[in-house]
């Protein structure tokens, strides 16, 4: 009997099975890479979203404060502040004004000379 | 293994790989044959182009002040096919929108699966929304990035800035002109929805990036537009014109430094504005220029070499009659230079200018100030103007179109012509657009000066220069516009308003001033028009009466914004003038009398 069953017993080839395990193996870590890396993708994806949301929400809001300075800071806001009394400027008379370059002087004394404007020199004080 | 056993295997096997031949056959059917129909299918079903708008480009004044720039606002659409609730939907958009409910319903009940609900919302209230629709889980609601329009300066320039329309495409002004530049180049996105709406963004298709609009740099100065704003507002109220205009140039270069109109409007309550305030008076009106057009006859005449500055020419003692009609002057002049014929202003001077060089010429040398065609100012809607051929002309024809008649001008073509004089007889193309750059600051296109062509000699421009001079001193009709410490070259003008039915409107008349400052080397040409000014008194509607003295006050403040240097020996001459020579001094006293009676105190 012993005889027998020793004869018909099926061996093992240990090379062949180390291969298929190390196949099998290889194949399952190949799915789960696979499914993990998928989720992964999608993880980041999310995460990319959230990102450009987020720079989204940023350049809106640089936009708006871009948009409220430029507001604040358009010559027609200022000049209106300037008559509420908000800004105090003081305009530089024309004797507080020195200049470096010596006037031209008229050679003909014959030429037409302009009038002065009394109204307009009045009000440049 | 017996062969009933081996035959029940074989069925088995050949059942199985059958049974699987079909499933692989179907699945190259459904995957190879069928692949682009079913991709299809599933693009229109699931795959949504999402465009991604570009940013419109700013405009900005010649010191980069903003003129019209951009603030982020979102648009509020519906898909009523991924609608959870469409009845808690529509309370709140009812609620946060202010939008009707029965408005909302029909809308969200048409079943389309693009549906805009609200624009121009702002980024504020849109985030509000955004999370009180996350908080009741509500879904089919989205919101679109957008951006609106804002002017910051309100009414300052609107007429050459314009504004843009619902899909943000410019129609008016320079943001029509420069539509190609400043639109931008929209971008675009293929993205894959989930069940929820959300997006899958693994499964992003194809992209691209928007290109953003660029940036338009004007050749206005908002210091000086600013200078001119005020005093034709002060002007308005002071004389309530019908219209007015007041242009400022660079005769060297053709840029625009301040352009403004009345009657105006603000642009940002364009939808509030009426036709007649959103007109660009400075190139689509036309008038008859009056006086100011003189500088043309003696400029053909001079630069003909018919005649010299000095030629004497005999004024008829105030009243000519030539071809059947009388031509009158508005004072007895006897025998007058060309100089004089522009410094006093005389009809029948100019008339006699014109018939030197006879129809022909004169008429070439009008065409070649610029006249009867558009200057080619970046701004749309400009028009021709009208000039008749001389074959037109009526026998009295050339003696009236020299004082201004029976031709149709913008005030642009006027400043332009002035604009040849001031720069030594060459016509320079008005300009508005300084140059175009992208957001970082490269150089897209810069506009460089164009000139057309020599229209007269240099040597005859400094003569009518030198004659223009006269116009505002003493001697001339435009003392009032004088500036203290400067030279100014100018001339005044007075017609009398067409009536669009034909003939002369009494009493209505379009008075101006045209000049530059300094007028030995020209930094501006400026042009005052008032149509239909109400002057105390009748007798006082001239253009040097009116026009004249609003020139004076731009000029001043245009030349101290500019740190123009005053010629100081002009001012320290006057007291010695007046020492030495007590009649023009006299004359020069009484111009601030008339002044005062003028202003009638209402005047800054």
């Amino acid at each position: 009997m012993n005889r027998s069953r020793r004869r018909n017993c099926n061996t093992v080839n240990a090379a062949s099975l180390a291969r298929w395990i190390v196949m099998t193996v290889f194949l399952a870590l190949a799915g789960l890479a696979y499914v993990y890396l998928t989720l992964q993708l999608y993880h980041l994806g999310e995460r990319r979203k959230a990102v450009e949301n987020e720079l989204a929400l940023l350049r809106t809001q640089n936009d708006v404060a871009a948009g409220q300075i430029a507001a604040l800071t358009s010559r027609t806001t200022l000049q209106r502040r300037l008559k509420e009394g908000y800004l105090k400027m003081i305009p530089v008379s024309e004797s507080k004004i020195v200049r470096l370059t010596v006037p031209a002087r008229p050679t003909d004394e014959e030429a037409i000379q302009p009038v002065v404007n009394p109204l307009a020199q009045h009000e440049s004080k | 293994m017996n062969p009933s056993s081996r035959t029940r295997c074989v069925l088995v096997c050949a059942a199985f790989i059958g049974l699987f031949s079909i499933f692989s056959f179907r699945l190259i059917y459904l995957q190879a044959i069928k692949h682009d129909e079913y991709a299809g299918l599933a693009a229109e079903t699931h795959v949504y182009k999402q465009v991604i708008h570009a940013e419109r480009g700013i405009i900005l004044d010649a010191n980069k002040e903003v003129l019209a720039h951009n603030v982020p606002v979102e648009t509020v659409v519906a898909d009523a096919t991924l609608l959870s609730d469409v009845h808690a939907t529509v309370n709140l958009l009812n609620a946060e929108l202010e939008i009707p409910s029965q408005e909302l319903t029909e809308k969200l009940s048409s079943g389309r699966r693009y549906i805009v609900i609200k624009r121009e919302l702002p980024a504020a209230r849109a985030n509000a929304l955004r999370e009180k629709l996350h908080a009741g889980k509500l879904r089919g609601i989205y919101f679109e990035h957008d951006a609106t329009r804002i002017y910051p300066n309100g009414s300052m320039l609107c007429h050459v800035i314009g504004f843009t329309d619902f899909d943000h495409h410019g129609i008016q002004g320079v943001e029509a002109s420069m539509e190609e530049y400043l639109h931008g180049q929209d971008g675009f996105r293929f993205i894959e929805h989930n069940r929820a709406g959300q997006e899958i963004v693994p499964y992003r298709g194809q992209e691209r990036d928007p290109r953003d609009g660029y940036q338009v740099h004007l050749t206005v100065d908002l210091g000086l537009q600013s200078i001119v704003e005020d005093e034709i507002d002060a002007a308005m109220k002071e004389y309530s014109p019908q219209k007015a205009t007041i242009i400022l140039m660079r005769p060297q270069t053709g840029e625009i430094l301040a352009i403004a109109n009345r009657p105006n409007f603000d642009l940002n309550l364009r939808s509030e504005a009426k036709p007649e305030q959103m007109k660009n008076r400075a190139i689509i009106d036309m008038m008859e220029p009056g006086s100011t057009f003189k500088i043309v006859a003696a400029a053909s005449a001079l630069n003909e070499r018919k005649l010299r500055l000095d030629s004497q020419l005999f004024c008829e003692n105030g009243l000519w009659n030539y071809g059947g009609s009388p031509l009158h002057d508005h004072r007895a002049f006897g025998y007058l230079s060309v100089r004089d014929i522009l410094i006093k202003s005389s009809n029948i001077g100019a008339a006699k200018l014109a018939l030197s060089i006879g129809d022909q010429k004169f008429y070439e040398y009008i065409r070649r100030f610029g006249f009867g065609e558009r200057t080619g100012i970046e701004l749309p809607g400009e028009i021709n103007g009208v000039i008749r051929p001389p074959q037109t002309w009526s026998k009295i024809s050339i003696t009236r179109i020299p004082m201004g008649h029976e031709v149709g001008v913008t005030p642009l073509q006027m400043t332009t012509a002035m604009a040849t004089i001031a720069n030594g007889g060459k016509l320079v193309t008005p300009r508005i657009v300084k140059s175009v750059t992208a957001s970082d600051g490269k150089i897209i296109s810069a506009v460089s000066p164009v000139v057309l062509r020599q229209v007269i000699s240099p040597e005859t421009a400094k003569q009518i220069g030198e004659a223009l001079r006269g116009v505002v001193s003493d001697q001339g009709t435009a003392a009032a516009a004088a500036v203290p410490g400067f030279t100014i070259a100018g001339k005044t003008g007075t017609a009398q308003k067409v009536n669009p039915h034909g003939g002369y409107d009494h009493g209505k008349y379009v008075v101006s001033f045209l000049g530059y400052l300094p007028a030995d080397h020209p930094e501006f040409v400026g042009l005052v028009v008032l149509d239909d000014a109400h002057t105390s008194k009748p007798e006082l509607n001239y253009g040097g009466l009116v026009a004249g003295p609003i020139f004076s006050h731009v000029a001043e403040k245009a030349a101290r914004y500019l740190d123009l240097e005053p010629h100081e020996e002009i001012r320290k001459a006057i007291p010695v003038q007046r020492v030495e020579k007590p009649k023009p001094a006299e004359r020069v006293r009484k111009v601030p009398a008339e002044r005062i009676a003028l202003t009638d105190g209402s005047r800054r």
